[in-house]
Parts: structure tokens; C-alpha cells; sequence
């Protein structure tokens, strides 16, 4: 018995190695990131060209940097951004898990080609289709309007094919089912399809919200005059023509790395629940 | 039986906001955009030129020197990333005590945009930097993970699969998540050894969701230039001069928007194949529960 | 209905942000890179506006890195929502080959402003865009990493000196040091322990940019490119060039004195930390380096032994939309910038950069203002911005030239051999230069 103990314990042991192992790839550079954010700007490279141990500690420590994103309106700019994320991601829920459903449950004509075209719709670069969108928007007359951002990112061909996946797994017996009972379409699709699609519809939004929460390109486009900022945009100002504020801009990037995991964290429950099965031990 | 009874209206109810937006604010740009490559821009006019930029390309070595970067990059880190965030999933549903912090730390590239990523990892990786003090430790020489040819394009790999993993294992997970428990529970009953389960039935079960991650990853990675455009623009010696990269070049800094769209039109089209094949070999339609 | 409720959403935060209407008849939209040009831009603007009270200017900044790509995009979509813009000098010829810019008011008078400069903003011989002002390069150097070595360093500008305009020409013409001599001196400088570069003995702040290495080749008497603007064969691949390109090569691999690609900024970080000797660099980077505390001089940019003294310059210009409504209020207003003494002051006096405007030179060589360390510095750029200054080659296809050497002298500094650099360097930019050729 004791044996078995010492072995488990073992086992507990080379377990918490493998993934302290794995945690840490990850973690480094935000770490690192996170050092260079408490430090004075001038004193970011101090101990990395060349690199020593003091590289991972913040000395000398200061909050500088955290107060100077705050009075550079920062609080202001992650608002902004966190309203055209979520925005984006409850609209762009609904729409494309429509659009996936009905693809999923329904044959008719033409739904080949429609499929096709929607998986085309994302092998485009962004790059390649900013100058024609932002036509389209200055004919919308949406420039320098926040619909601007939202409206054109709701509908995503990489969501609605997602969902696709996801409702094409279902067996259609439970739908038929229902529908011999009379029960409308409607409520078939929210009262049986919805609840098992929770964690499908946790991935889609969180491809809905990194989108918004990464996008550069076109906000800077769509936002002529620069009066509604989002996060992406707000960080390209710490590299200037001249000059760096590095730990300014690394203290951006931690808060906007932190966000979308304190986002996800809570949702874990519906998502890692009855799972340890799947494993390879155990 | 129910498509006697199709309801057209649902349909359309259902279909219409997202194909508005699809059309709108992707397929008409894209349209657009794919109409760029039959010009050419002189002296400020755009002058219609047919086929004429697709078959400059066809003696263009920079292009064909391009496309088989972009096919050996692809070709590597696609299954690369695909196995480790299968492999990450697996480690992250994992039940026992302490887990929980891994599970807040496995989700930290999530956020992390990736310019910032590529801002980081570049210190990192620089000659001087962290990564080569720390192999330093071990007595082991400082490499020149972005500046030699024979790494650059590993470097870019493994900042992008950093970046890229935890993303995609969110999807696995959601995907594992529609695997019925008690399907595992008859295998171990049965004594059925966790590798077994693991290829006999949780990757056939998954094969929706890998379908799904595979064909979005192919994609992004296809596209994928950013970390090339801010790290070795390309070099050195072109030897991460992936097809994107190109074509960025041409449209943005060149000014020759036409040669750009054609390459685009090419990535595109050999993606389409590359997609087309995924279909075939892994949408087999299994009922799940 | 969803679609709806998001049309509904988006409409009231679209009334919300709608409050900001124009009272004025004309409003000018100008793009700008964010930071201190849009703060001196402002400065400028206001001041104009002060005296204007019919127009309005807006500013659209856009930061530096993605500047180009988004000025590209919104000129070529033939935008009328911008009225001027920031050029950066070697565009001028791209974008008015692609007939983006108005060709400059012929009543605007330029009899004042640096010829050079002039020039530099011009394309088949009409002008297209006006300066707003030059940059100088000057070679900082660390005094403290010179003494450790005990070597002396070049003759230059240091704190708690002063220098007329009379001392610094004689500075500039007959003390420049050569670049055998920075090499001789970075090779003392550089400190290594256990395999590893703890100090750099010198480095360029542009790691491998057409701007900050064209006088390395021109100084021994060939041009980069041809007059014609598109051919590269017999110049970025003569013996001159190849000559400059051994040295480069050498700085990093043979003498192993200067760190290797350095991101923008980094370098200037490398010597206000004490961690490199010398610093061929803007002197934009004198208020950074001041707050730094390290003890620096300034010395001229160095030139080959044997050659032409020749130094970089060319910096911002202003333009006019081809698709703007406004021509005329415009080119006043860009016009003012530039050419007036008022408008040239408010610039100079916000940002600090070399002015092209004649008058605003004279004040700096003989202005008491000007003599003590680091205004000093000024004189030695408006010594090289009158004598040695040599602007970037004229041709829409600059950007094509611009990437083909900046990729073959990274490709050099990581070992690739000289002559393959070069030659695949004259391949790459002739093939993608024909495509636009006229």
C-alpha cells in the first residue's frame, strides 16, 4: 500500500514536471513582457543585450509605465474595443450560428456552391481586400463610424462553417423527433440545439472576439480621424519614427493578454466537464 | 422524411443575414480585389491586360522560388500545430490536483496579439537575447535562430505555432466535449489501452472538429506573413520569402498591384485544392452519439 | 430581425459620434504621422487657422509604421477625404508617376528653400511636393568607452563647449574621420567575454536602409542606380559599391564590431545604455540621448579614405491629393508651411528638425541660440545640408530599390557572400523596376 502511494506520488510528481515544463514555453515571454512593463523605458534593454539572470527581474521597479498608458487614455481605448468585440461576438453568435444550422439541417438547391463561397470568403488576406472594402464603407458612409468596425466582421465564413461542423453532427433524429410531436422549428432550434451547442458556441465566440481583438488594419482605415481608437491601433504609437516607449508598449500587451483569458476562464465549467476520458492515461 | 416539408422561409430567415454580410463585405471586395489582377497601372491609368500578369509569373523565378517556401512552410507547420493543440487539449482536460494552473497558463498566447508576440520573441531569439543566454547555461554555442538560412524559417514555425496552439486547442476541446463519456468508459471496461482509445476512437470521433481546425489553420497559414514581414522581411537570402510575402511586397511597396493579385488568385486557388482534398479525406459523416 | 437590432445599435452609437460638425466653410484633411510631427503639424495648423478663420485643418495621424501602407491605400482608392499629405521624399516620384499629387502651384514662390531639398521633390522635372524639412546624419561616439580603450576619439561638438558656424564647417571640412579610422577604433572598443559582444565598438541607427548606407558606395564615386531610375547593373554592382559592401560585410562577420539587425530604435538604446562606442545615426536622437546621461560627443559622418565626402538627407515633404476639392486652400496652406517665415518657425520650433528654409539656416549659423552643445549640432547640419548633403535617386520604383538593398545588405551582415548579394540585389530590383518603368 504504501508502495502504491509513493508511486502515485511519483506519477503526481513527473506529472507536475511535464506540464511546469510546458507552462513555462508558454509563460516566458509574458513574463518577460511583464518585467520590461515595470521597468523605465531606458533600462527595457539593460540586462538583455547581452542577456543576464537580471533580465527576469524587474529592476529598478517602477508603475511608470502603467500610469502613462492610463493618461494616454488607455482605459478608454480597451473600452472601446472591448464594445466592438463583444458586439461583434453576440451579433456574429446569432447570425452565423443561424446560417450554420440551416446549412446543417436543410438540403436545397445551390447549397454546394453557397458553402463553397463561404469558404472562400476567408482564404482571402485581409490586405487584399482593404482597399475595395473601404470603397464599399465610404459608399456605406460608415467611415469614421463604429459600425464600420462591427457590421463588416459579423458575418464570418470561418464561424458559420464551425457551426456547420457542429450541427452536422447531430443526428437528425432528435429534430424529426420533435417535429412529429409538432414542436416548431424555432423551438427545436433553441430548446434542443442551443444547450449542446454551449461549448461549439464558446469557440465561435472566441474566434468572433480575437478577431476584433486583433484587428489593425482596418480599424486604422475605417477611423480616418483617429477619434475611436481600439487597442491594436493605440499600441502602434509606442513605435515611432524616432524612437521606442517600450515599456509602455509591453505594459499594453499584458493587460490586453490578461483580458480575453479572464474572459475564457469562467466559461471553462461548460467546456472541460466529463472530459478526462478522453485522455491518453487514466 | 422532413424534406417533403422544407421550410423555405426558416431557411432564407436563417441564411440571409450572414450570406448579406458574406457578399457585402467579403465575396463583392473579394470580386474586386480578383479584378486587379487583369491590370496594370501606367502613368496613373489602369490599363486592362488580360491574362498578361498570370503569365509574366510563369517566368518569374522570384515566384517559383516563393511557392516552394510556401509549400515546405506550410507542409511543416501545419501538421505540427495540429498535433500539439491536439496534444495540448489532451494534457489541459486532464483531471488531477494542481491542474487548474496550468489550464490559466495553457491559454496565455491566446491573448498575446501577434505583433506583440513577434515583438517579444525577436529580443528573445536575437544573438544576444534570452533564448541564446539560457542554451548559453548549458554550454551549448549562441545560435543564429533568425539571421541563418538554415533556421530562419524553423524560428518563424515555432513563434507562430507559440502564438497559434492554445488558440486552436480551444476548438479541440470543444470538439472532445461532444465525444459521449460513456464510450470511454465501455473501452476501459473492456481493457482497452489509453494509446488505443486515443486513435480508435477519440480522433475518428473528433474528425468534425480536426476537419474544421485543419482547413481554418491551413488557411491562416497560407496567409500568414505578418511575422515574416516584421522578422527577416523575406531573408536572408530569400529563404523565407513565403507567396504572401511577395505579394504583399508587390502591392504595397511596389505599387504593382497586379502582379500581386495574380499571386493572390494563385495562393487561393492551390488552397482550394488543398481544401478540397481535407473534404474528401476526413468529412466521412459519422453519428457521434 | 437580427440584423435589424444590430442596424439599430449601430445607428445610435453613430448619432452619438455625429456631434462633432463642422462650423467652418472649408475644412483641409491632412495625413500625418502620429507623434510629434502631428503635434508640430497642429502647432502649424493652428497658427494658420489663427490667421485664416474661413478654414479648418484636420489632422489624421497614423503611426509611422503603418503610414505608407494606409496613404497608399486611401490615395490610390482616389480618396477626396484627404486634401494634403506627408510624403516621405523618395515617394514624391512614385506617387505623382501614379498621378496621386497635384503638381505644386506654380505661384508659390521657392526662391528661399534649400535647391537640394527642392529637387528631392520633384519628378520629370515638375514639382510635386515641398519640403518641410531635411535631417542630417552625425556620428555620436561615447566618451567614457574611449578613454577605458585609451584611444582618442574624432574631433566633435561636446557638452560644455560652444562652436560659431566658422568652427564647425572647419570641423566638417578638415576633421571628418574616415571609415578606416571608425574601423580601426571599433575594433579596440569592442569588448568580448566568454564568446559574448559586451560592447559594440559602432553600429549605423538604420540597420541596412538605402538612406542611412547610400553615401557608404556613392562617396567612392558611383551611384546606386543609373540616371534613368531603373537600371542597377554597373552600379549597385561596380567595384565602388562592392568595396562599400566589404567593409559592411566585415563590421559584422571579419572585425565583428557592430550588433546585428537591430530593430528601429534599438540601436540609440544600445548607446544611452553605455553598450556601444559609436553611432552613425539622425540627430533626431539628441534629446533621447541627453535624458540618457551618458557623457556623448558629435562628430561628422565619416566618409571613405580617397572619396567624395557625401552624407544622407531628405525628409518629409508636403503634397496635394489629385482627388482633393480644395486645390487652392491646399497649396495655400502648404505653402505656408513651407515657404513662409512664420509657418517654417512654428515647425521648427515644435520639432526640432533641420529646416530647408533659407532664412531659418542663417538664424541657426548665427543665432547665440545655436552656439552651446547640443544646439551646435544644428550648424554641422546645415554645414553638410549646403555642402555634402547627396538626396536618394529619383525613380517610381524607389520602393523596389529600397527593399533589393535593403535585403541584400541584411543578407550581407549575415554572411552572404558580396558579390552574390549584389548581383541577386541588380536581378531583383530590374526585374520588379521594369514592371513600372513608363
Amino acid at each position: 500500500m504504501a508502495a502504491t502511494t509513493v508511486r502515485r506520488g511519483v506519477g503526481l510528481g513527473l506529472r507536475h514536471l511535464a506540464y511546469a515544463v510546458i507552462a513555462f514555453i508558454f509563460v516566458l515571454p509574458l513574463w518577460w513582457a511583464i518585467v520590461s512593463s515595470l521597468r523605465p523605458n531606458g533600462e527595457v534593454f539593460a540586462d538583455i543585450f547581452p542577456f543576464t539572470a537580471k533580465a527576469l527581474l524587474p529592476s529598478p521597479l517602477t508603475l511608470e509605465a502603467y500610469s502613462g498608458i492610463f493618461e494616454r487614455g488607455f482605459g478608454m481605448i480597451i473600452g472601446n474595443t472591448m464594445l466592438v468585440a463583444l458586439i461583434t461576438m453576440v451579433a456574429g453568435l446569432i447570425v452565423n450560428g443561424a446560417a450554420g444550422f440551416a446549412f446543417a439541417m436543410f438540403q436545397f438547391r445551390g447549397k454546394a456552391i453557397i458553402l463553397t463561397l463561404i469558404i472562400i470568403s476567408f482564404m482571402l488576406p485581409f490586405e487584399a481586400i482593404a482597399l475595395p472594402l473601404y470603397t464599399v464603407t465610404q459608399q456605406l458612409g460608415w467611415l469614421d463610424n463604429i459600425a464600420a468596425l462591427i457590421v463588416p466582421s459579423v458575418a464570418n465564413g470561418l464561424a458559420v462553417f464551425l457551426f456547420y461542423q457542429f450541427f452536422s453532427q447531430v443526428p437528425k433524429d432528435y429534430a424529426e423527433a420533435a417535429r412529429l410531436d409538432g414542436v416548431s422549428w424555432l423551438n427545436i432550434l433553441l430548446r434542443i440545439y442551443v444547450p449542446l451547442s454551449i461549448p461549439t458556441c464558446i469557440s465561435a465566440a472566441l474566434l468572433l472576439f480575437i478577431f476584433q481583438w486583433e484587428a489593425f488594419l482596418w480599424p486604422l482605415l475605417a477611423m480616418p480621424s483617429q477619434q475611436f481608437k481600439v487597442i491594436q491601433v493605440g499600441m502602434a504609437a509606442f513605435q515611432q519614427q524616432y524612437q521606442t516607449i517600450w515599456n509602455q508598449l509591453f505594459a499594453v500587451s499584458v493587460i490586453t493578454a490578461l483580458i480575453p483569458i479572464a474572459l475564457l476562464l469562467p466559461l471553462q465549467r461548460y467546456y472541460v466537464q466529463g472530459l478526462a476520458g478522453a485522455g491518453i492515461k487514466g | 422524411m422532413t424534406q417533403s416539408r422544407t421550410p423555405v422561409l426558416l431557411i432564407i430567415l436563417l441564411l440571409v443575414p450572414a450570406l448579406i454580410g458574406l457578399v457585402v463585405f467579403r465575396l463583392y471586395p473579394i470580386a474586386l480585389a480578383v479584378n486587379d489582377s487583369f491590370f496594370n497601372v501606367l502613368r496613373g491609368n489602369s490599363v486592362f491586360v488580360g491574362f498578361d500578369n498570370y503569365v509574366a509569373l510563369l517566368t518569374d523565378s522570384a515566384f517559383w522560388n516563393s511557392l516552394k517556401i510556401t509549400l515546405w512552410f506550410n507542409l511543416l507547420i501545419n501538421p505540427i500545430q495540429i498535433a500539439l493543440a491536439l496534444g495540448l487539449a489532451l494534457l489541459y482536460v486532464q483531471n488531477f490536483k494542481g491542474v487548474g494552473v496550468y489550464r490559466v497558463l495553457f491559454l496565455i498566447p491566446i491573448g498575446v496579439s501577434l505583433p506583440t508576440a513577434v515583438i517579444i520573441w525577436r529580443i528573445m531569439l536575437s544573438q544576444d537575447g534570452l533564448v541564446n543566454g539560457v542554451i548559453g547555461i548549458a554550454g551549448v554555442p549562441a545560435q543564429p535562430w533568425l539571421t541563418a538560412e538554415s533556421l530562419a524559417l524553423y524560428s518563424i514555425i515555432a513563434i507562430a505555432t507559440w502564438k497559434g496552439i492554445s488558440y486552436w486547442m480551444i476548438f479541440i476541446i470543444g470538439g472532445l466535449q461532444n465525444i459521449s463519456p460513456e464510450i470511454y468508459d465501455a473501452a476501459r471496461i473492456d481493457g482497452v489501452k489509453a494509446w488505443q482509445r486515443l486513435i480508435f476512437i477519440t480522433i475518428p470521433l473528433l474528425r468534425p472538429t480536426l476537419l474544421f481546425v485543419l482547413v481554418a489553420d491551413v488557411s491562416i497559414n497560407f496567409l500568414l506573413f505578418a511575422p515574416i514581414f516584421m522578422l527577416t522581411q523575406g531573408g536572408p537570402a530569400d529563404s523565407t520569402n513565403v507567396l504572401m510575402y511577395e505579394a504583399y511586397k508587390s502591392g504595397f511597396v511596389f505599387g504593382d498591384m497586379g502582379r500581386a493579385m495574380a499571386i493572390i488568385v494563385v495562393v487561393v486557388a492551390i488552397l482550394l485544392v488543398i481544401v478540397g482534398l481535407q473534404f474528401r479525406l476526413l468529412s466521412g459523416r459519422r453519428e457521434a452519439r | 430581425m437580427k440584423t435589424m437590432k444590430i442596424a439599430i445599435v449601430a445607428g445610435l452609437v453613430a448619432s452619438m459620434l455625429a456631434g462633432t460638425a463642422m462650423a467652418q466653410d472649408k475644412t483641409l484633411n491632412m495625413i500625418v504621422i502620429e507623434g510629434g510631427d502631428t503635434t508640430a503639424m497642429q502647432a502649424v495648423a493652428d497658427a494658420y487657422t489663427a490667421a485664416h478663420p474661413g478654414v479648418a485643418i484636420k489632422l489624421q495621424p497614423y503611426p509611422f509604421a503603418q503610414f505608407f501602407q494606409v496613404a497608399e491605400l486611401r490615395l490610390r482608392s482616389k480618396d477626396a477625404g484627404i486634401d494634403l499629405v506627408y510624403v516621405d521624399a523618395p515617394l514624391v516620384a512614385s506617387y505623382a508617376s501614379r498621378g496621386f499629387l497635384s503638381p505644386v502651384d506654380a505661384g508659390i514662390s521657392t526662391a528661399d528653400l534649400v535647391t537640394s531639398a527642392l529637387d528631392a521633390g520633384k519628378y520629370d522635372g515638375t514639382q510635386y511636393a515641398l519640403p518641410i524639412n531635411n535631417s542630417a546624419q552625425v556620428m555620436f561616439y561615447n566618451k567614457a568607452l574611449f578613454a577605458a580603450a585609451g584611444i582618442t576619439p574624432p574631433d566633435g561638438l561636446t557638452a560644455g563647449s560652444t562652436a560659431s558656424q566658422a568652427q564647425v564647417d572647419e570641423l566638417a571640412s578638415a576633421k571628418r574621420w574616415t571609415w578606416e579610422q571608425v574601423a580601426d577604433a571599433a575594433q579596440e572598443l569592442t569588448v568580448k567575454e566568454g564568446g559574448r559582444t559586451t560592447t559594440y565598438g559602432f553600429t549605423v541607427e538604420q540597420f541596412g536602409e538605402l538612406y542611412q548606407l547610400q553615401p557608404f558606395g556613392e562617396s567612392l564615386g558611383t551611384d546606386v542606380i543609373g540616371p534613368d531610375g531603373y537600371t542597377a547593373k554597373g552600379y549597385l554592382d561596380s567595384e565602388a559599391w562592392t568595396k562599400a559592401a566589404t567593409y559592411w560585410a566585415n563590421l559584422y562577420n571579419e572585425w565583428g564590431v557592430s550588433p546585428k539587425s537591430l530593430g528601429y530604435g534599438e540601436a540609440a538604446q544600445l548607446f544611452g545604455n553605455g553598450k556601444l562606442a559609436m553611432l552613425a545615426g539622425g540627430t533626431w536622437n539628441l534629446p533621447g540621448l541627453t535624458a540618457s546621461g551618458v557623457d556623448f560627443g558629435v562628430a561628422p559622418y565619416p566618409y571613405f579614405e580617397g572619396g567624395k565626402v557625401l552624407t544622407p538627407t531628405g525628409s518629409w515633404y508636403v503634397g496635394v491629393n489629385a482627388a482633393s476639392a480644395n486645390q487652392a486652400e491646399a497649396f495655400d496652406f502648404a505653402s505656408y508651411l513651407t515657404t513662409s517665415a512664420e509657418g517654417t518657425k512654428v515647425w521648427f520650433d515644435s520639432l526640432q528638425q533641420l529646416p530647408t528654409y533659407k532664412p531659418l539656416l542663417d538664424q541657426i549659423s548665427t543665432g547665440a541660440d545655436f552656439d552651446a552643445f547640443p544646439q551646435d549640432v544644428f550648424r554641422l547640419g546645415v554645414y553638410d545640408s549646403l555642402n555634402t548633403a547627396k538626396a536618394r535617386p529619383v525613380t517610381a520604383a524607389y520602393g523596389q530599390l529600397q527593399d533589393a538593398f535593403r535585403t541584400a545588405f541584411v543578407d550581407i551582415a549575415n554572411g552572404v557572400p558580396v558579390a552574390d548579394a549584389l548581383a541577386s540585389a541588380v536581378q531583383k530590383f530590374e526585374a520588379a523596376a521594369a514592371r513600372v518603368a513608363p
